[in-house]
C-alpha cells in the first residue's frame, strides 16, 4: 500500500484581477508515493507544486478528491496526519531571539514528545550552532535547521518545499547529502523543486507538475527515454531539463 | 485547570519572551517616566499667581493694601506702571493687573478695582477669581476691623491625604496593562504571521485554544513582572499609597491583563497587516484612555456619554482597582466592576478562540 495515496486532488482559488471567477490551482492529481521514496515534484512557478504540499498538510482546505497518508484521511483528521509527517516551508523564519536549542525545545513541546536536541543538531550537522540565533545562519545552515525542525516528531514522511533554493552549490550537495542519508534511515521524502540536477541526481521518482495538471510521471531515466528530444538511437541523451522544457514549453513564468 | 502541554508550552513561549529584553524595558519607560513627572508637579503644591498692581491712589489705605497682597503668598505681586503691565498681561508674564484708582482710601465706598486678565487664560482664571475675591474682603475686614460673622473649619472624612498621584496609579496600571496586554497578544501575532512562524507553527498538531493559553500565560508572566516593577516604582519612590488589599489588586490586575490578552488575540486575528492592527488597535485602545477614568474620573465626563464609558471593559477594571487602592474596598464591595470584568472575560474569551481560526490566521 502507498504511503502516499492521493486521488483527483484539486484546489479552486477566486482569480486574483476578477474575485467572483475562480481557477484551478491543482486540477484533479493523483499520485501514489511508496514507502521510503524520495519524491520530487516539479514544475515552474505557480504550477501548483506548493498548493499540492500545503493540501497535504492539511494547511489549506481540499476542494475535491481524497487524500491519504499512511492510511489517514487527510481531510476528514488533520491532526492525526500532522503527528506522522514533518514539514519544511519555503519561509523559514522564527522567533528572532530564541536560539536554536529554545527553538527545537519549542517544537518538541508543540509535538508533546522529549527530544534530544543535541542528537537533532548533530544529524543536520549544526551541533556548535546550539546557542546561535537563526538569524545568525547562513543559507544552507538555516535550511537544515529547518530540517531538524521538521525532524522533532521523528516523522514518517519528511515534505521538503524547495529546500534548496537560493543555496549555493555547496550548500545545495551538503543538503543532498543529508536528505539522502535521511531516506536511508528509512523517511519518504516528498519535496519540490525547479531544479532539474537535484530531480535527477535525488528522487527515485518525480512527477512534473503544470497549470495544476501532472503532465508526466515516473523515474528520471524512463521520463528522458520518453520525453527527451533527438537522437533517439542513443538510450540516454539529454537531462531532465530538456524534459521538463519540451513539456512545459519556453514562455517564461512569474 | 491547565494541561500538561499548555503548561509545558507556556514555559518555553515565557523563554522566548523574556528573551526580548529591550521591548520588556523599553514598554515601562512611559508609565514610569509619567508617573515621575507628575509627582515633581503635584509635589510642589501651587505656583504664586502673577499680578501686576497699578497705584494710582497716593492715600496711606492703597499702600497698606498692595503690602497685603505682596505679603501674600498665593500672590507674585510686581507694582508698577499700567502701560509696561498690560505688556506683560498680553504676553503672558502676568495672569491679571489690577488697577487701585486714585479714590480709593478710608472713606471710598464701592469704589471700583479695574481687573485687567487676558481671556486666553480663561480656564486659569475660574480657579483664581474665587481666590482673589476672598482675599479682597478678608482685607476689607481687616481695614474697617470688621470681625468675620463665620469661619469655616474644613475637617478631611476620609482622614488621610490623597494626592492625584494616587488616584492616578490604579488608572495607569490599568492603562500599561491594557497596552502591555494588546501588543503581546495582538501584536506579536500579526509579526509572527508575516514572518510565516504561524505556518509553521500551524502543521504542527497544536490545537488553537492550547495556542491561546500558553501564549496568554507565558504573556501574563511577563505583564505581570512588569506591572510589579511599575507598581514597586510608585510605591517606594514615589510613596504612593495604595490603601486597600495587595492580593485583590493583583486579582483585577490578572483578569485584567486576561480580558486585553483575548481581545489583541481578536485583534490579530482580524487585522492583516501590521498597519491594519495598529488602525484597529488604536480604534480600542484610544477611546478606552479617555472614556475610562485612566486620568480623570469617568463621573467628570458629559452626562451621555457616561453611560457608553461605564460598559468599557478598561472602566471596570480601572474602577476596581481605584476602589481597592483609595477607598480599601474588598473584593466584594466592588461587585459591580468584578460581575463586568467576568462579562468581559467570557465574551473576550469566547472571541478570541473563535476568531483564531489556524487556517484563516496562518495563510
Amino acid at each position: 500500500m502507498p504511503i502516499i495515496d492521493v486521488e483527483n486532488l484539486s484546489k479552486k482559488y477566486p482569480l486574483p484581477d476578477d474575485k467572483s471567477k475562480s481557477f484551478f490551482a491543482v486540477d484533479g492529481i493523483s499520485l501514489k508515493i511508496e514507502k521510503g521514496e524520495i519524491f520530487g515534484i516539479l514544475g515552474p512557478n505557480g504550477a501548483g507544486k506548493t498548493t499540492t504540499l500545503e493540501m497535504l498538510e492539511g494547511l489549506v482546505d481540499i476542494d475535491g478528491g481524497t487524500a491519504y497518508i499512511d492510511g489517514i484521511d487527510v481531510n476528514a483528521n488533520p491532526y492525526a496526519v500532522k503527528k506522522i509527517i514533518g514539514v519544511q516551508l519555503q519561509a523559514n523564519e522564527y522567533f528572532d531571539s530564541s536560539s536554536l536549542d529554545e527553538l527545537l525545545t519549542l517544537f518538541g513541546a508543540l509535538y508533546e514528545c522529549d527530544i534530544d536536541v543535541s542528537d537533532l543538531l548533530n544529524k543536520v550537522d549544526l551541533l556548535e550552532k546550539a546557542n546561535a540565533k537563526p538569524s545568525q545562519l547562513s543559507g544552507g545552515q538555516k535550511q537544515r535547521f529547518s530540517i531538524a525542525c521538521a525532524l522533532v516528531n521523528d516523522p514518517k514522511v519528511l515534505f521538503l518545499d524547495e529546500p534548496t533554493t537560493g543555496l549555493d552549490p555547496q550548500a545545495k550537495r551538503n543538503l543532498w547529502d543529508l536528505v539522502l542519508e535521511l531516506n536511508k534511515a528509512g523517511k519518504t521524502i516528498v519535496l519540490t523543486t525547479h531544479n532539474m540536477e537535484e530531480s535527477e541526481s535525488l528522487c527515485q521518482r518525480i512527477a512534473i507538475m503544470d497549470h495544476g495538471k501532472i503532465v508526466a510521471e515516473g523515474t528520471p531515466q524512463n521520463l528522458i527515454l520518453k520525453h527527451a528530444p533527438e537522437p533517439p538511437v542513443a538510450p540516454i541523451h539529454g537531462n531532465i531539463e530538456d524534459v521538463f522544457l519540451t513539456l512545459t514549453g519556453h514562455a517564461l513564468r512569474d | 485547570m491547565f494541561s500538561n502541554v499548555q503548561l509545558h508550552l507556556a514555559k518555553v513561549f515565557l523563554k522566548i519572551f523574556l528573551r526580548d529584553r529591550q521591548s520588556i524595558f523599553f514598554s515601562l519607560f512611559f508609565p514610569i517616566i509619567f508617573m515621575t513627572v507628575f509627582s515633581f508637579a503635584s509635589g510642589g503644591g501651587q505656583d504664586p499667581i502673577n499680578v501686576g498692581i497699578v497705584n494710582n491712589s497716593t492715600s496711606p489705605v492703597a499702600t497698606d493694601f498692595t503690602q497685603l497682597l505682596i505679603d501674600n503668598p498665593i500672590f507674585n505681586v510686581t507694582v508698577g506702571e499700567e502701560s509696561r503691565l498690560r505688556e506683560e498681561l498680553v504676553e503672558g508674564d502676568q495672569t491679571m493687573v489690577l488697577i487701585l484708582p486714585e479714590s480709593f482710601d478710608e472713606q471710598s465706598d464701592g469704589v471700583e478695582l479695574k481687573l485687567l486678565v487676558d481671556a486666553a487664560q480663561v480656564q486659569q482664571l475660574g480657579l483664581i477669581m474665587p481666590v482673589l475675591e476672598q482675599t479682597l474682603i478678608s482685607m476689607e475686614r481687616e481695614f474697617r476691623n470688621i470681625e468675620p460673622m463665620f469661619t469655616l473649619a474644613i475637617e478631611d472624612v476620609q482622614a488621610r491625604s490623597q494626592r492625584y498621584l494616587d488616584f492616578l496609579l490604579p488608572g495607569l496600571v490599568a492603562f500599561t496593562l491594557m497596552q502591555l496586554s494588546i501588543a503581546g497578544s495582538g501584536f506579536n501575532i500579526v509579526e509572527y504571521r508575516r514572518k510565516g512562524i504561524l505556518k509553521r507553527l500551524f502543521v504542527t498538531p497544536i490545537q488553537p485554544r492550547d495556542f491561546i493559553a500558553s501564549i496568554v500565560m507565558a504573556r501574563m508572566t511577563i505583564i505581570l513582572i512588569q506591572l510589579s516593577v511599575l507598581i514597586a516604582f510608585a510605591v517606594l519612590i514615589l510613596d504612593v499609597s495604595i490603601v486597600g488589599n495587595f492580593a485583590s489588586f493583583y486579582f483585577i490586575v490578572i483578569l485584567g491583563t486576561f480580558i486585553f490578552l483575548c481581545l489583541g488575540f481578536c485583534l490579530g486575528s482580524i487585522a492583516k497587516t501590521q498597519q491594519a492592527v495598529i488602525a484597529v488597535g488604536n480604534l480600542v485602545i484610544f477611546p478606552q484612555i479617555f472614556l475610562s477614568g485612566v486620568f480623570y474620573p469617568i463621573e467628570s465626563m458629559p452626562e451621555w456619554i457616561q453611560p457608553i464609558a461605564f460598559v468599557l471593559p478598561l472602566s471596570f477594571i480601572s474602577t476596581g482597582m481605584r476602589e481597592i487602592a483609595n477607598n480599601g474596598a474588598s473584593l466584594l464591595t466592588i461587585a459591580p466592576s468584578l460581575i463586568g470584568i467576568t462579562v468581559w472575560l467570557v465574551l473576550s474569551f469566547i472571541l478570541a478562540t473563535r476568531l483564531f481560526v489556524w487556517k484563516e490566521v496562518a495563510n
